[in-house]
């Protein structure tokens, strides 16, 4: 079994820096080689020289070794590659007398030394290539015995790139941390869903078991029973209703549903009704009116049905309650009184989405409104 | 008398159930509490209706569901669910239960489906319609020919079942008969299970399935 997090690893987006931190030592000891053959007349004793030269590619391949494998990049691998690469650069002693090295004679460690300035700023950021670069500035002013412009240029170009790849490594491991806790809470995020789903599933099946024995029993219990109901569908409506949206789109279906309570039923398909926002909050405003009405005409015991369908180009909307009914005529004596609300809120709001509106109603059998609706803004 | 069948993972609502339709004249002849040994009892005890709960512990209902209408064709399956996921309400009608109703529904609600459930009756929620109706528009836009449809009179009867008007109610507004709007109702059914039928066969063929492993 795979642990539940291992999909979600982050990559550790150092890595790149480190291989070009390898990449740069390899290169730079080949520097060094071309150092000693251009300068072969140059350096007195060329055995203490190959040595040294191989000394150096040891010393290379070990880094090489370490920064290329996660345990050796935790280790304090940077600070001993400083402190031995300081050692080498002493060693240029070896190859030259003190006197021609302030005279600018040859070393072999020239571009090959600055290397452990870039491990210190990758493995310890703008801190370590600070560091890294005064010490090896140092080491090369103490070497030549002298401080001239090259050198003042070279101490100042090594603090500049290590600063620099120290800042960069620093961001890296913090944009590398902060996407390993995105991913680590989407997943914890999607296990409580998950986790929340069959608790939620274990809450309605008591709701439903208070429901019924409330109701056999009677009395006090019965008005249990309808708060039990109500709470039933309340959280019922809350697990089916995951309101989205996306690029000015939002879910009709999902948005109708959080209308539902124990007398008011939302039947909507499975999936999503994504529209226009401004189109599903005209159509919501006008099913709102419609329910008030309900509230209003149709009697306290009466029901209610939303119902959303997608037609394809269109929408079926509708709002049917199995109340009173409103008599003939009541809607245009409310729209010539000047009480616009029903007439003005349903028929304009649903005009003005380019669709129609039919109201099927007479006394004592209910009212049903049925809003067609483009799905396309006019 | 009807012989039931109750399959609940929940204790408590296997008993509340049992015993309330036992109290309605029905012959509860088994219970089960996950979906394995529902299809095994119910394979054994043949009841008429089985009243079905679809989230059996880590075990599912839509599958007894599949299983129990394969094993035992004559017995018809009731889903009667807390859950609120509207797929495996889908699912479960999709895989051959006739009817669906919600653990809230009254008794005298629950004994009324289990009732028609056994006289051969599709019992569908306004809930249920609507999915179904949803589903057809699915498969309608999906690029398949043998895709069912509804005829303007299925889709008509199912759209008022999803506003929830009753049969009766609904009979008399069409001015048809109540056994044509129970007859229209179950053939938008039939069509869809027929149709899952027929995709897990291809399935079944396409992948190289070509014998139950039982």
């Amino acid at each position: 079994m795979d642990s539940p997090h291992e999909g979600n690893a982050a990559p550790d987006f150092l890595l790149p820096l480190w291989r070009a931190v390898v990449a740069f030592r390899l290169i730079a000891w080949v520097v060094a080689v071309a150092v000693f053959v251009r300068g072969w007349d140059r350096f007195p004793d060329h055995r203490i020289a190959i040595v040294l030269l191989v000394l150096m590619a040891a010393w290379t391949a070990v880094v090489t070794v370490a920064y290329s494998t996660d345990a050796g990049r935790r280790s304090r691998m940077a600070g001993y590659d400083l402190v031995v690469t300081v050692a080498f650069v002493a060693a240029n002693l070896l190859t030259q007398s003190a006197a021609a090295l302030s005279d600018g004679a040859p070393i072999l460690t020239s571009l090959w030394a600055t290397g452990p300035i870039f491990a210190l700023a990758v493995e310890r950021g703008r801190d370590g290539g600070m560091i890294g670069a005064v010490a090896i500035g140092a080491a090369l002013i103490a070497l030549r015995q002298r401080i001239g412009d090259q050198e003042i240029f070279n101490t100042t170009l090594f603090l500049v790139a290590g600063v620099t790849l120290g800042y960069a490594a620093t961001t890296t491991r913090r944009a590398t941390s902060v996407l390993r806790e995105a991913l680590a809470a989407e997943g914890a995020t999607a296990e409580r869903e998950r986790l929340s789903r069959s608790i939620h599933d274990g809450v309605l099946q008591v709701l439903a078991i208070v429901r019924r024995r409330g109701t056999e029993i009677g009395g006090d219990a019965a008005e249990l029973s309808a708060l039990a109901a109500e709470q039933e569908v309340a959280l019922r409506s809350l697990m089916t209703s995951r309101p989205t949206s996306s690029g000015g789109q939002v879910d009709l279906a999902a948005t109708l549903r959080l209308r539902a309570t124990s007398r008011i039923e939302v039947v909507t398909p499975a999936g999503e009704l994504m529209l226009a926002r401004r189109t599903v909050e005209d159509i919501v405003a006008a099913v709102g009116e419609a329910l008030n009405n309900v509230v209003e005409h149709a009697g306290s015991d009466a029901r209610a049905w939303i119902t959303a369908e997608d037609l394809g180009d269109r929408l079926l909307v509708s709002v049917r309650d199995d109340g009173v009914g409103i008599a003939p005529g009541r809607l245009v004596v409310a729209q010539e009184s000047g009480h616009l609300g029903v007439a003005q809120s349903i028929r304009g709001r649903i005009a003005d989405l380019g669709g129609t509106v039919a109201l099927q109603t007479s006394s004592g059998q209910g009212t049903e409104w049925e809003l067609t609706v483009p799905k396309a803004r006019p | 008398m009807t012989r039931v069948m109750i399959v609940d993972d929940h204790p408590m609502w296997r008993e509340s159930v049992a015993r309330d339709l036992g109290s309605r004249g029905y012959d509860v002849v088994g219970t089960a509490a996950d979906a394995p040994s529902a299809v095994r009892i119910a394979a054994a005890v043949r009841p008429d209706v089985v009243v079905m709960d679809l989230q059996l512990g880590t075990t599912s209902g839509v599958d007894a569901t599949r299983d129990i209408v394969a094993a035992a064709p004559d017995t018809r399956v009731l889903v009667l669910s807390a859950s609120a996921e509207q797929d495996d309400v889908l699912d479960a009608v999709k895989n051959g239960a006739s009817g669906y109703l919600v653990k809230s529904a009254s008794l005298d609600e629950l004994d009324d489906a289990v009732g028609r459930t056994a006289d051969g009756d599709a019992v569908f929620s306004a809930g249920l319609a609507g999915l179904l109706l949803g589903e057809y528009r699915r498969l309608h836009d999906a690029p398949d020919d043998d895709a069912p449809t509804l005829t303007e009179r299925e889709t008509e009867v199912l759209r008022l079942v999803s506003r929830g008007l009753s049969a009766r109610q609904i009979a008399t507004r069409l001015t048809l008969s109540h056994r044509t709007v129970e007859n229209h109702v179950q053939n938008t059914l039939r069509k869809l299970q027929l149709h899952n039928r027929v995709e897990l066969t291809r399935y079944a063929i396409e992948h190289g399935i070509t014998d139950d492993p039982e």
